[in-house]
């Protein structure tokens, strides 16, 4: 589980997170909406303790990130935007190196590593090196890294983004895999369609504030509309950074 | 500890693969003991004397026993093509004057400001001075006096130079070469793992595991210790086969780097590859950019290579001789000379450079704790 509270922070002179509330609760998969430079990134950050907030906390599992962040980290699985690759390395050595960094032995690395490799369908490119990857190559092996070590809670920033059709599916089957098994996914986007078929629990978010939050069904009751799209743009004012 | 490892292996893993960085740090070190070995020998042929000093001499038939003098000393009349522009006048009148006991007088026309004629003409002087005293001993016997009065003091030099304390300049030079290798084989190396990591994205995923930023700093440092120790034993061991061509005999000393220097200047390297590792990963994290942390480091590393020049040329007062890496090359150079080796200095250098790795790694750390130094803001 992952709550934010209350959660402030200014970036130069823009209050990038301006009392920032919601919780993703473990079991669902919880999408963060909002247009461009509405503060996901931000908040995402300041969950995984790379920023620190001005003020409010956030807590993992019960556990101030802030206050604690080396066991608040441990159960939590980060794919990062831009997602950050070892370019020399290939990405079964990338994988068993993150899922080392996050308290597994060697042995139960390499294992890992090998079974969520061939989960997502990598096992043409896991001895090849990073350098040279398409996007979505790319994007395979930073959710590996993500996943491998099985974290309670994994937050995933713009996980879609330049992912083809394939890799959408798989992506998709994956997530909806790991709310079965009962974790705690929280991912932010801007891809309408990709929210609405997957997420149990919207929150969308303009000017680093929750604008509304809830079902996509029931955002789409409260604003009258027929689409998750024209409930957003209802909700947040403007069609302004709408990708598709 | 374990993943420190772990983030250990990763950096070597890495950086090992970064074929051209590592091979940019080698080049150095294959080739400047190869450069040092050319440039000795340009510098040997220039210091040691020429086998004849080749004039031109007019109206040699007037003093034949002067000639005779002078040749005896390698001084010789040449009309050949490598003759230098000095040329001795004889006097028209030299004979009468000599016969008659009186002085007889000999030019010697050459420009004075021509570098390169200048220790020529001081040669002839020389000789020619020699000659003087001799003839004029001669005379002072035919008259029954004993020429030792003219010589109110009797000047004696002991040389104690011993062939290898000789050659300090060569040896400055050559230990120079040998400390820059900490510094330069791995800079490359340096920069790209840290402002270079930084710029691909992934300092932050990796800042966002559950490790202090101190094990990460510390892995970094080690790794690239481990590519400038590397680059040691390279620069060693081709130094060694290098520095065993330069023709020293001509100047009576030599340059001899035997095991037991090697395994010195790795004991008394390993600190210095740690503070340089630990200094360049601290300049490259202040940097912004890729690009400005080259700048930085570049420039930073004039330290260092202002304190081992220091020694190079013998200028260490008192003080600087207790300085990081100017007292560590001080007790090479000793080393090779065959003198007792400065422990109190290499002592209290060797733990001022620990503390200064300590110093910068706990620098490092404590910036990658702030979101401006991860993400460049």
């Amino acid at each position: 589980m992952i709550s934010v509270n209350n959660l402030t922070k200014k970036i130069g002179d823009v209050n990038a997170l301006n009392g920032l509330n919601f919780s993703a609760q473990n079991g669902k998969i919880t999408g963060l909406l909002g247009p461009n430079g509405a503060g996901k990134t931000t908040c995402l950050r300041t969950v995984f303790g790379l920023l620190k907030a001005d003020s409010g906390n956030t807590e993992i599992d019960g556990i101030d990130v802030a206050k604690d962040p080396m066991q608040a980290k441990q159960q939590l699985g980060l794919f990062p935007d831009p997602c950050g690759l070892y370019e020399r390395l290939t990405p079964r050595e990338y994988v068993e190196f993150f899922a080392q960094l996050s308290g597994m032995s060697a042995t139960d690395a390499k294992t890992a590593t090998a079974d969520v490799l061939s989960k997502l369908q990598m096992d043409d490119i896991a001895d090849r090196r990073c350098q040279g990857f398409s996007q979505g190559q790319h994007m395979k092996t930073a959710l590996a890294q993500a996943i491998v070590h099985k974290p309670t809670n994994i937050i995933l920033d713009e996980p879609t983004r330049g992912l083809d059709v394939m890799s959408t599916r798989i992506l998709r089957d994956l997530l909806l895999l790991l709310k079965e098994q009962g974790h705690c996914v929280l991912f932010s986007s801007h891809v309408m369609q990709e929210v609405a078929a997957l997420c149990d629990h919207v929150v969308v978010m303009a000017k680093g504030k929750v604008v509304a939050e809830g079902s996509p069904e029931s955002l789409c009751e409260r604003t009258g509309k027929a689409t998750l799209e024209e409930a957003f743009i209802e909700l947040i004012g403007s069609d302004e950074g709408i990708a598709a | 500890m374990k993943l420190l490892t772990v983030l250990f292996k990763k950096e070597v893993l890495d950086a090992g693969r970064d074929k051209r960085s590592v091979m940019a740090g080698l080049y150095y070190a294959i080739g400047s003991p190869i450069i040092m070995c050319v440039l000795f020998s340009i510098m040997l042929k220039q210091f040691a004397s020429p086998d004849e000093l080749k004039i031109t001499i007019n109206n040699a038939d007037a003093a034949p026993a002067l000639v005779q003098y002078l040749d005896s000393k390698e001084i010789i009349h040449s009309t050949d093509d490598d003759v230098k522009a000095i040329t001795l006048e004889i006097s028209a009148d030299y004979q009468d004057k000599m016969r008659e006991g009186r002085s007889a007088q000999v030019t010697i026309i050459a420009d004075k400001s021509d570098d390169k004629l200048r220790k020529s003409i001081t040669e002839l002087e020389r000789a020619l001075m020699r000659y003087n005293s001799e003839v004029a001993s001669l005379r002072l016997l035919t008259r029954g006096i004993d020429p030792t009065v003219m010589q109110a003091v009797n000047v004696q030099l002991h040389d104690q130079a011993t062939p290898e304390s000789k050659g300090g300049m060569f040896l400055g030079i050559a230990t120079l070469s040998i400390v820059l290798t900490l510094f330069y084989a791995a800079m490359n190396l340096a920069i790209d793992t840290s402002a270079g990591e930084r710029e691909r994205n992934s300092l932050a995923l990796l800042l966002s595991h559950p490790l202090s930023s101190m094990q990460v700093v510390l892995a970094k440092s080690a790794a690239i210790a481990a590519f400038s120790m590397l680059g040691l034993a390279i620069i060693l061991v081709v130094s060694k086969f290098a520095y065993a061509l330069v023709p020293w005999q001509q100047l009576g000393f030599s340059v001899n780097i035997g095991f037991d220097f090697m395994l010195l200047c790795m004991v008394i390297g390993l600190p210095i590859a740690l503070m340089s590792a630990s200094l360049q990963v601290f300049v490259s994290f202040m940097a912004k950019s890729f690009k400005e942390a080259q700048t930085y480091v570049t420039m930073v590393l004039f330290v260092p290579m202002g304190l081992s020049m220091v020694t190079t040329y013998d200028i260490a007062t008192e003080y600087v001789q207790w300085l990081p890496i100017a007292a560590q090359q001080h007790a090479m150079i000793e080393f090779i000379k065959g003198n007792a080796l400065p422990w109190p200095q290499l002592f209290i250098s060797t733990l001022v450079t620990l503390a200064l790795f300590g110093l910068f790694s706990w620098l490092s750390s404590r910036m990658l704790k702030s979101e401006k130094v991860v993400f460049g803001l």
